[in-house]
């Protein structure tokens, strides 16, 4: 995202906090697609990321008021609040799974694709992302793919280490070397 | 364990929160934590500036138009009761909570919603009728729903007909089927001089189904609000209400 594309964002926040609807309706034309995405992949099911992201631009709009410009960019706050209703969201009871299991015959980790080279590629392409990027083409790909599948799929230690077929204990130490490993590599950029 | 004392701790606790592998009660530990104390929250926005811009890997997916509607609906000015009931009503969660039948979701729903306008919880009454009856479907589908009520609000009736169906499911609830008599459900149309259709005679039990004349799409379509009237057995000889309309609510589609 670029410094322009950011700035427009502020003012658009800065104007729901004055209750501009029609501001609103603007901010929500240029990030729904993006933050819609997110909630897509975490939850992999479209009703539940629909819920979601409607929840998620009410709290917004009624939250506007609290969003300082100067601790985040805008991006990073709407995103952030669509990441934590996501997580918080698969901790629900799951009855409706059972009731409606059966009904996709693929198993759901077989679709995900984060192993694949893609998301970093698309990543370096992206101007604001082009250091994490860097950053995580640095980190070894064992802690690079338990970084990336807990990052974009919200799975759990537990998850991670069955998808991955390795020891819980080995996962969690690849996340954490990890995430050290891209703070160092991000300050030092 | 004590965290206070120890930053390479928190800042650790904090970079899982942010990546989303710290679950269950720690998650919920950790969030208390960050609403009391300052130095968590700014661990937790650095890595949030850190992490998120991964974010921008994904190829965005336009969510359906149903999104924007229902969200505009729920920030719309609630100040007045029916508005603040017509927020509910198109909230996909409320319907979508109507169609999981789980106690916890409906348990949720009467909190968020107790904090609101009286009006409203009224409403939530209703679907707690409904919350124990036998749904049509475990799932919603592109359906349409009302929800009449009397004058005093005694008498409820709830109706479901998914799209294509030419069935309609009703649960009544603090209805009396008196011998001789029936309630016969009617389409209203938008225009106040035309005349209401008849859609069927309702079986005199607390829940069923009526066969509609032809499937919902277009048996329904054409009716913003059905209204319930008492009728010889059997239903309405001329074809039009002869006796008092007892309920009356709007008719709303999904999808």
């Amino acid at each position: 995202m670029d410094a322009a594309t950011n700035d427009r964002l502020k003012e658009l926040l800065a104007a729901c906090a004055r209750r501009d609807q029609t501001a609103f309706a603007r901010l929500y034309e240029t990030t729904s697609a993006k933050l819609f995405s997110v909630a897509v992949r975490i939850l992999r099911r479209e009703d539940w990321a629909e819920e979601v992201l409607q929840d998620c631009y009410v709290s917004i709009w009624n939250n506007a008021q609290g969003y300082a410009p100067a601790l985040s960019a805008p991006m990073t706050w709407m995103t952030s609040i669509v990441r934590n209703r996501c997580l918080d969201w698969l901790r629900r009871p799951r009855l409706e799974v059972t009731l409606e299991a059966g009904e996709g015959d693929e198993d759901p980790l077989e679709a995900i694709p984060s192993d694949a080279p893609g998301p970093l590629e698309q990543l370096s392409s992206s101007a604001d992302a082009r250091a994490i990027a860097n950053c995580l083409g640095r980190l070894e790909p064992k802690q690079r793919q338990a970084v990336m599948l807990a990052f974009y799929d919200g799975m759990t230690h537990s998850e991670l280490a069955s998808h991955l077929r390795e020891p819980l204990g080995t996962v969690k130490t690849w996340i954490r070397r990890g995430l050290e490993r891209l703070k160092g590599c991000l300050e030092g950029t | 364990m004590n965290y206070r004392d120890k930053p390479d701790l928190q800042d650790r606790l904090a970079a899982e929160y942010v990546l989303g592998t710290l679950r269950g009660p720690a998650r919920s530990r950790f969030q208390a934590w960050m609403r009391e104390d300052a130095a968590i929250a700014r661990a937790v926005r650095e890595w949030e500036e850190r992490l998120t811009p991964m974010a921008a890997a994904l190829p965005e997916v336009r969510p359906p138009r149903r999104v924007w509607r229902g969200i505009e609906s729920r920030i719309a000015t609630p100040n007045r009761g029916p508005e603040a009931k017509r927020g509910l009503w198109e909230s996909l969660g409320f319907w979508r909570g109507w169609g999981l039948v789980t106690s916890g979701l409906a348990a949720a729903l009467v909190v968020a919603v107790a904090t609101q306008k009286p009006e409203v919880v009224e409403v939530v009454r209703t679907v707690e009728v409904v919350r124990t009856a036998e749904v049509p479907s475990t799932k919603m589908q592109p359906s349409y729903v009302a929800m009449l009520e009397d004058a005093k609000g005694g008498m409820k009736v709830m109706t479901y007909a998914a799209r294509q169906s030419d069935e309609l499911w009703f649960r009544v609830e603090g209805m009396e089927h008196k011998a001789g008599h029936s309630y016969e459900l009617w389409g209203l149309p938008a225009k106040p001089g035309e005349a209401p259709t008849s859609l069927g005679v309702l079986p005199a039990r607390e829940t069923g189904t009526i066969k509609l004349a032809a499937a919902a799409d277009q048996a329904l379509s054409g009716f913003p609000q059905l209204a319930i009237s008492i009728e010889p057995e059997g239903g309405s000889k001329t074809g039009l209400p002869t006796g008092p309309v007892v309920a009356k609510g709007e008719s709303m589609k999904f999808w």
